[in-house]
Protein backbone atom coordinates (compact mmCIF):
# COMPACT_ATOMS: atom_id res chain seq x y z
CA UNK A 1 0.00 0.00 0.00
CA UNK A 2 1.45 3.51 -1.00
CA UNK A 3 0.09 6.75 0.62
CA UNK A 4 -0.33 9.93 -1.07
CA UNK A 5 2.58 12.48 -1.15
CA UNK A 6 3.22 14.17 2.13
CA UNK A 7 5.10 17.66 0.92
CA UNK A 8 2.83 20.53 0.62
CA UNK A 9 4.76 21.84 -2.27
CA UNK A 10 3.36 18.82 -4.77
CA UNK A 11 -0.27 19.41 -3.19
CA UNK A 12 -0.40 22.88 -4.12
CA UNK A 13 1.21 22.25 -7.65
CA UNK A 14 -0.56 19.43 -8.33
CA UNK A 15 -4.04 20.70 -7.15
CA UNK A 16 -3.63 23.99 -9.26
CA UNK A 17 -2.98 21.69 -12.46
CA UNK A 18 -5.65 18.96 -11.76
CA UNK A 19 -8.84 21.06 -13.62
CA UNK A 20 -6.28 21.79 -16.67
CA UNK A 21 -5.22 18.39 -17.19
CA UNK A 22 -8.63 17.27 -17.04
CA UNK A 23 -9.98 20.25 -19.33
CA UNK A 24 -6.78 19.10 -21.95
CA UNK A 25 -7.87 15.65 -21.81
CA UNK A 26 -11.28 16.37 -22.38
CA UNK A 27 -10.38 18.69 -25.01
CA UNK A 28 -7.71 15.93 -26.76
CA UNK A 29 -11.10 13.23 -27.11
CA UNK A 30 -13.23 16.44 -28.39
CA UNK A 31 -10.95 18.03 -30.90
CA UNK A 32 -9.31 14.83 -32.83
CA UNK A 33 -11.20 15.66 -35.72
CA UNK A 34 -9.23 19.27 -36.05
CA UNK A 35 -5.82 18.00 -34.65
CA UNK A 36 -3.74 15.79 -33.40
CA UNK A 37 -5.04 13.42 -30.76
CA UNK A 38 -8.20 11.41 -30.13
CA UNK A 39 -9.79 8.65 -27.90
CA UNK A 40 -6.22 7.36 -26.75
CA UNK A 41 -4.16 10.09 -25.94
CA UNK A 42 -7.12 12.06 -24.57
CA UNK A 43 -8.09 9.12 -22.46
CA UNK A 44 -4.92 8.49 -20.98
CA UNK A 45 -4.63 12.69 -20.11
CA UNK A 46 -7.37 12.62 -18.38
CA UNK A 47 -6.18 9.34 -16.59
CA UNK A 48 -3.33 11.62 -15.94
CA UNK A 49 -5.41 13.90 -13.77
CA UNK A 50 -6.53 11.37 -12.23
CA UNK A 51 -3.43 9.98 -10.65
CA UNK A 52 -2.45 13.17 -10.40
CA UNK A 53 -4.88 13.36 -7.28
CA UNK A 54 -4.38 9.86 -6.44
CA UNK A 55 -0.44 10.82 -6.23
CA UNK A 56 -1.25 14.21 -3.52
CA UNK A 57 -4.60 14.08 -1.77
CA UNK A 58 -5.32 12.08 1.47
CA UNK A 59 -7.30 8.26 0.21
CA UNK A 60 -10.63 9.80 1.69
CA UNK A 61 -10.50 13.29 -0.56
CA UNK A 62 -8.90 11.23 -3.59
CA UNK A 63 -12.03 8.93 -3.73
CA UNK A 64 -14.77 11.41 -3.07
CA UNK A 65 -13.31 12.70 -6.25
CA UNK A 66 -13.36 9.18 -8.53
CA UNK A 67 -14.62 6.79 -6.58
CA UNK A 68 -12.16 3.21 -6.99
CA UNK A 69 -15.10 1.28 -8.49
CA UNK A 70 -15.42 4.09 -10.91
CA UNK A 71 -12.71 2.72 -13.56
CA UNK A 72 -13.99 -0.70 -14.42
CA UNK A 73 -17.47 1.10 -14.81
CA UNK A 74 -15.46 3.39 -17.17
CA UNK A 75 -13.66 0.52 -19.16
CA UNK A 76 -16.97 -1.67 -19.32
CA UNK A 77 -18.91 1.85 -20.56
CA UNK A 78 -16.22 3.30 -22.99
CA UNK A 79 -16.06 -0.68 -24.49
CA UNK A 80 -19.85 -0.39 -24.20
CA UNK A 81 -20.71 2.16 -26.34
CA UNK A 82 -18.12 1.67 -29.28
CA UNK A 83 -19.58 -2.00 -29.59
CA UNK A 84 -22.99 -0.41 -29.10
CA UNK A 85 -22.57 2.01 -32.14
CA UNK A 86 -21.07 -0.70 -34.00
CA UNK A 87 -24.23 -2.93 -33.37
CA UNK A 88 -26.69 -0.45 -33.71
CA UNK A 89 -25.70 0.10 -36.89
CA UNK A 90 -26.09 -3.37 -38.01
CA UNK A 91 -29.62 -3.14 -36.37
CA UNK A 92 -30.64 0.19 -38.40
CA UNK A 93 -29.59 -1.97 -41.83
CA UNK A 94 -26.26 -1.08 -42.38
CA UNK A 95 -22.68 -3.13 -41.97
CA UNK A 96 -20.96 -3.40 -38.66
CA UNK A 97 -19.35 0.14 -38.01
CA UNK A 98 -21.06 1.65 -41.09
CA UNK A 99 -21.94 5.07 -39.58
CA UNK A 100 -24.16 6.21 -41.70
CA UNK A 101 -26.93 4.31 -41.30
CA UNK A 102 -27.39 5.21 -37.64
CA UNK A 103 -30.05 7.59 -36.69
CA UNK A 104 -28.20 10.69 -36.16
CA UNK A 105 -29.19 14.44 -37.35
CA UNK A 106 -27.78 15.74 -40.97
CA UNK A 107 -26.75 13.64 -44.11
CA UNK A 108 -24.41 10.98 -44.46
CA UNK A 109 -20.93 12.92 -43.56
CA UNK A 110 -22.44 14.66 -40.58
CA UNK A 111 -23.92 11.32 -38.96
CA UNK A 112 -20.35 9.79 -39.66
CA UNK A 113 -18.75 13.07 -38.18
CA UNK A 114 -21.11 12.58 -34.94
CA UNK A 115 -20.20 8.95 -34.62
CA UNK A 116 -16.36 9.60 -34.63
CA UNK A 117 -16.98 11.55 -32.06
CA UNK A 118 -19.46 9.07 -30.05
CA UNK A 119 -16.69 6.63 -30.98
CA UNK A 120 -13.74 8.98 -29.49
CA UNK A 121 -15.61 9.48 -26.19
CA UNK A 122 -15.74 5.37 -25.89
CA UNK A 123 -12.32 4.87 -26.85
CA UNK A 124 -11.38 7.69 -24.54
CA UNK A 125 -13.02 6.43 -21.68
CA UNK A 126 -11.95 2.79 -21.85
CA UNK A 127 -8.38 3.79 -22.12
CA UNK A 128 -8.76 5.84 -19.21
CA UNK A 129 -10.59 3.70 -17.03
CA UNK A 130 -7.77 0.48 -17.57
CA UNK A 131 -5.03 3.29 -17.14
CA UNK A 132 -6.42 4.29 -13.90
CA UNK A 133 -7.51 0.92 -13.05
CA UNK A 134 -4.08 -0.71 -13.01
CA UNK A 135 -2.55 2.30 -11.06
CA UNK A 136 -5.13 1.66 -8.41
CA UNK A 137 -4.28 -1.84 -8.38
CA UNK A 138 -0.70 -1.52 -8.36
CA UNK A 139 -0.56 1.24 -5.87
CA UNK A 140 -2.76 -1.08 -3.37
CA UNK A 141 -0.13 -3.48 -3.29
CA UNK A 142 2.06 -4.06 -0.39
CA UNK A 143 5.95 -3.70 -0.25
CA UNK A 144 7.94 -6.78 -1.17
CA UNK A 145 10.19 -6.55 1.41
CA UNK B 1 12.82 18.21 -41.39
CA UNK B 2 16.41 19.06 -40.66
CA UNK B 3 18.94 15.76 -40.59
CA UNK B 4 21.24 17.50 -38.11
CA UNK B 5 18.87 17.37 -36.23
CA UNK B 6 17.63 13.75 -36.47
CA UNK B 7 20.92 12.59 -35.92
CA UNK B 8 21.29 14.70 -32.77
CA UNK B 9 18.12 13.23 -31.42
CA UNK B 10 19.09 9.41 -32.92
CA UNK B 11 22.60 9.76 -30.86
CA UNK B 12 20.42 10.87 -27.28
CA UNK B 13 18.17 7.93 -27.97
CA UNK B 14 20.92 5.67 -28.42
CA UNK B 15 22.69 7.28 -25.52
CA UNK B 16 19.45 7.17 -23.21
CA UNK B 17 19.19 3.29 -24.22
CA UNK B 18 22.76 2.68 -22.89
CA UNK B 19 22.15 4.39 -19.55
CA UNK B 20 18.99 2.38 -19.08
CA UNK B 21 20.53 -0.81 -19.26
CA UNK B 22 23.31 0.02 -17.25
CA UNK B 23 21.74 2.15 -14.51
CA UNK B 24 21.96 -0.20 -11.12
CA UNK B 25 18.77 1.79 -9.44
CA UNK B 26 15.44 1.24 -10.98
CA UNK B 27 13.92 4.35 -10.54
CA UNK B 28 16.57 6.05 -12.42
CA UNK B 29 16.13 3.00 -15.32
CA UNK B 30 12.81 3.79 -15.20
CA UNK B 31 13.57 8.15 -15.31
CA UNK B 32 15.83 7.32 -18.24
CA UNK B 33 13.21 5.18 -20.07
CA UNK B 34 11.06 8.56 -20.03
CA UNK B 35 13.97 10.99 -21.61
CA UNK B 36 13.71 7.77 -24.36
CA UNK B 37 10.03 7.86 -25.20
CA UNK B 38 10.44 11.94 -25.38
CA UNK B 39 12.89 11.24 -27.63
CA UNK B 40 11.68 8.76 -29.64
CA UNK B 41 8.26 11.26 -29.80
CA UNK B 42 10.48 14.34 -30.72
CA UNK B 43 11.59 11.69 -33.82
CA UNK B 44 8.14 10.73 -34.42
CA UNK B 45 6.92 14.60 -34.45
CA UNK B 46 10.19 15.30 -36.58
CA UNK B 47 9.18 12.96 -39.54
CA UNK B 48 5.49 14.36 -39.59
CA UNK B 49 3.49 12.01 -37.56
CA UNK B 50 2.14 14.07 -34.62
CA UNK B 51 -0.66 12.23 -33.70
CA UNK B 52 2.01 9.55 -33.49
CA UNK B 53 4.27 11.83 -31.53
CA UNK B 54 1.21 13.14 -28.74
CA UNK B 55 0.61 9.47 -28.10
CA UNK B 56 4.09 8.67 -27.53
CA UNK B 57 5.34 11.37 -25.60
CA UNK B 58 1.48 11.12 -23.21
CA UNK B 59 1.79 7.20 -22.77
CA UNK B 60 5.49 6.42 -23.06
CA UNK B 61 7.28 9.40 -21.37
CA UNK B 62 4.66 10.16 -19.02
CA UNK B 63 1.70 7.60 -17.63
CA UNK B 64 3.84 4.27 -18.48
CA UNK B 65 6.57 5.66 -16.27
CA UNK B 66 4.25 6.67 -13.54
CA UNK B 67 3.13 2.61 -13.58
CA UNK B 68 6.42 1.44 -13.86
CA UNK B 69 7.45 4.08 -10.78
CA UNK B 70 4.39 2.40 -8.80
CA UNK B 71 5.91 -1.14 -9.75
CA UNK B 72 9.41 -0.36 -8.60
CA UNK B 73 7.93 1.56 -5.30
CA UNK B 74 6.30 -1.76 -4.56
CA UNK B 75 8.72 -4.23 -5.09
CA UNK B 76 12.03 -3.37 -4.63
CA UNK B 77 14.77 -0.84 -6.45
CA UNK B 78 17.77 -2.34 -7.02
CA UNK B 79 18.22 -4.33 -9.98
CA UNK B 80 19.39 -7.98 -9.26
CA UNK B 81 23.35 -9.21 -10.24
CA UNK B 82 22.80 -10.11 -13.85
CA UNK B 83 25.15 -13.12 -15.21
CA UNK B 84 28.17 -12.35 -16.75
CA UNK B 85 27.61 -15.39 -18.95
CA UNK B 86 24.41 -14.09 -20.65
CA UNK B 87 26.10 -11.42 -22.47
CA UNK B 88 28.02 -13.48 -24.58
CA UNK B 89 25.26 -14.83 -25.94
CA UNK B 90 22.82 -11.62 -25.92
CA UNK B 91 25.45 -9.25 -27.20
CA UNK B 92 26.10 -11.13 -30.72
CA UNK B 93 22.53 -12.05 -30.84
CA UNK B 94 22.10 -8.19 -30.54
CA UNK B 95 24.49 -7.29 -32.91
CA UNK B 96 23.48 -9.66 -35.63
CA UNK B 97 19.55 -8.49 -35.38
CA UNK B 98 20.68 -4.81 -35.56
CA UNK B 99 22.95 -5.80 -38.93
CA UNK B 100 19.81 -7.73 -40.27
CA UNK B 101 17.17 -5.01 -39.93
CA UNK B 102 20.28 -2.39 -41.27
CA UNK B 103 20.87 -4.57 -44.35
CA UNK B 104 16.97 -5.43 -44.84
CA UNK B 105 16.05 -1.21 -44.59
CA UNK B 106 18.31 -0.73 -47.44
CA UNK B 107 14.97 -2.05 -49.48
CA UNK B 108 12.67 0.34 -47.84
CA UNK B 109 11.23 2.84 -50.36
CA UNK B 110 12.76 6.24 -49.11
CA UNK B 111 10.19 8.61 -46.77
CA UNK B 112 7.89 10.43 -48.57
CA UNK B 113 8.59 9.23 -52.49
CA UNK B 114 4.88 9.25 -53.93
CA UNK B 115 5.03 5.82 -55.25
CA UNK B 116 6.02 3.99 -52.01
CA UNK B 117 3.95 1.52 -51.74
CA UNK B 118 1.98 3.14 -48.56
CA UNK B 119 1.04 5.70 -50.25
CA UNK B 120 -0.14 3.85 -53.35
CA UNK B 121 -3.70 2.03 -53.51
CA UNK B 122 -6.43 2.58 -50.89
CA UNK B 123 -4.56 5.65 -48.64
CA UNK B 124 -4.82 7.87 -51.76
CA UNK B 125 -8.56 7.34 -51.56
CA UNK B 126 -8.58 7.81 -47.98
CA UNK B 127 -6.40 10.87 -48.19
CA UNK B 128 -8.93 12.35 -51.21
CA UNK B 129 -12.36 11.92 -49.99
CA UNK B 130 -12.00 12.27 -46.13
CA UNK B 131 -13.58 15.65 -45.77
CA UNK B 132 -16.37 15.11 -47.73
CA UNK B 133 -17.11 11.68 -46.44
CA UNK B 134 -16.93 12.56 -42.61
CA UNK B 135 -16.82 16.19 -42.08
CA UNK B 136 -13.39 15.55 -40.65
CA UNK B 137 -10.28 17.86 -42.06
CA UNK B 138 -7.85 15.18 -39.67
CA UNK B 139 -7.20 12.24 -41.94
CA UNK B 140 -5.81 10.25 -39.47
CA UNK B 141 -8.97 10.82 -37.12
CA UNK B 142 -11.07 9.82 -40.22
CA UNK B 143 -8.84 6.86 -41.04
CA UNK B 144 -8.61 5.53 -37.28
CA UNK B 145 -12.40 5.99 -36.03
CA UNK B 146 -14.09 5.55 -39.77
CA UNK B 147 -12.52 4.05 -42.24
CA UNK B 148 -10.40 1.24 -40.37
CA UNK B 149 -12.73 1.96 -37.33
CA UNK B 150 -12.71 -1.87 -37.04
CA UNK B 151 -8.91 -2.02 -36.18
CA UNK B 152 -9.71 0.77 -34.09
CA UNK B 153 -12.42 -1.29 -31.92
CA UNK B 154 -9.86 -4.31 -31.73
CA UNK B 155 -6.77 -1.84 -30.24
CA UNK B 156 -9.48 -0.82 -27.60
CA UNK B 157 -10.15 -4.04 -26.72
CA UNK B 158 -6.61 -5.27 -26.58
CA UNK B 159 -6.29 -2.56 -23.79
CA UNK B 160 -9.22 -3.27 -21.97
CA UNK B 161 -8.12 -7.26 -21.90
CA UNK B 162 -4.72 -6.36 -20.89
CA UNK B 163 -5.77 -4.27 -18.04
CA UNK B 164 -8.44 -7.09 -16.83
CA UNK B 165 -5.48 -9.35 -17.36
CA UNK B 166 -2.91 -7.31 -15.32
CA UNK B 167 -5.80 -6.94 -12.78
CA UNK B 168 -6.24 -10.84 -12.22
CA UNK B 169 -2.22 -11.29 -12.20
CA UNK B 170 -2.22 -8.93 -9.58
CA UNK B 171 -5.79 -9.41 -7.18
CA UNK B 172 -4.01 -12.90 -7.21
CA UNK B 173 -0.65 -11.47 -5.25
CA UNK B 174 -2.65 -9.71 -3.31
CA UNK B 175 -5.02 -12.42 -1.87
CA UNK B 176 -1.76 -15.09 -1.78
CA UNK B 177 -0.02 -11.81 0.47
CA UNK B 178 -3.04 -11.54 2.60
CA UNK B 179 -3.87 -14.99 3.88
CA UNK B 180 -0.72 -15.41 5.93
CA UNK B 181 -1.39 -12.13 7.60
CA UNK B 182 -4.98 -11.33 8.77
CA UNK B 183 -3.49 -9.14 11.46
CA UNK B 184 -3.48 -5.32 10.70
CA UNK B 185 -1.37 -4.06 8.41
CA UNK B 186 1.88 -3.32 9.42
CA UNK B 187 2.74 -0.81 6.70
CA UNK B 188 5.93 -0.52 4.91
CA UNK B 189 9.33 -0.55 6.51
CA UNK B 190 10.95 2.24 7.60
CA UNK B 191 14.27 1.27 7.08
CA UNK B 192 14.38 -0.08 3.75
CA UNK B 193 12.64 3.05 2.65
CA UNK B 194 15.11 4.98 3.53
CA UNK B 195 18.07 2.47 2.29
CA UNK B 196 16.41 1.85 -1.75
CA UNK B 197 15.28 5.12 -2.45
CA UNK B 198 17.59 7.54 -2.46
CA UNK B 199 15.59 10.95 -4.13
CA UNK B 200 11.97 11.63 -4.18
CA UNK B 201 9.99 8.77 -3.13
CA UNK B 202 11.97 8.97 -0.04
CA UNK B 203 9.26 11.23 1.80
CA UNK B 204 6.23 9.35 0.80
CA UNK B 205 4.27 8.65 4.00
CA UNK B 206 2.82 5.14 4.81
CA UNK B 207 -0.97 5.61 5.52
Amino acid sequence: MIGPHSSPNMRVIGILVVPFVLMFGVYVIAHGHYGPGGGFAGGVIVAVAVIIVRMIAPRNLSERFFPPGLPLWLMVGGMGLFVGIGVLAVAWGGDVLDYASLPLPGDDSRRRYLSILLVEFGVGAAVSGSMVFIFDLLASLERDS
Amino acid sequence: MIWEFDLLLFALLIASAVVAIRVRQLVATVAVLSIYSLLAALLFANMGAVDVAFVEAVLGSALSGVLMLIAVLVTDNVQTKRSRKAEWVAIPAVLAMVGLMLWASADLPDRGIPNSPAAEGVATEYVENSLADTDTPNVVTSILADYRSFDTLGESTVVFTAALAVALVLRQGLVRRRRPDPGPNPGPDPDTDRNHNSDHDSDRAAP
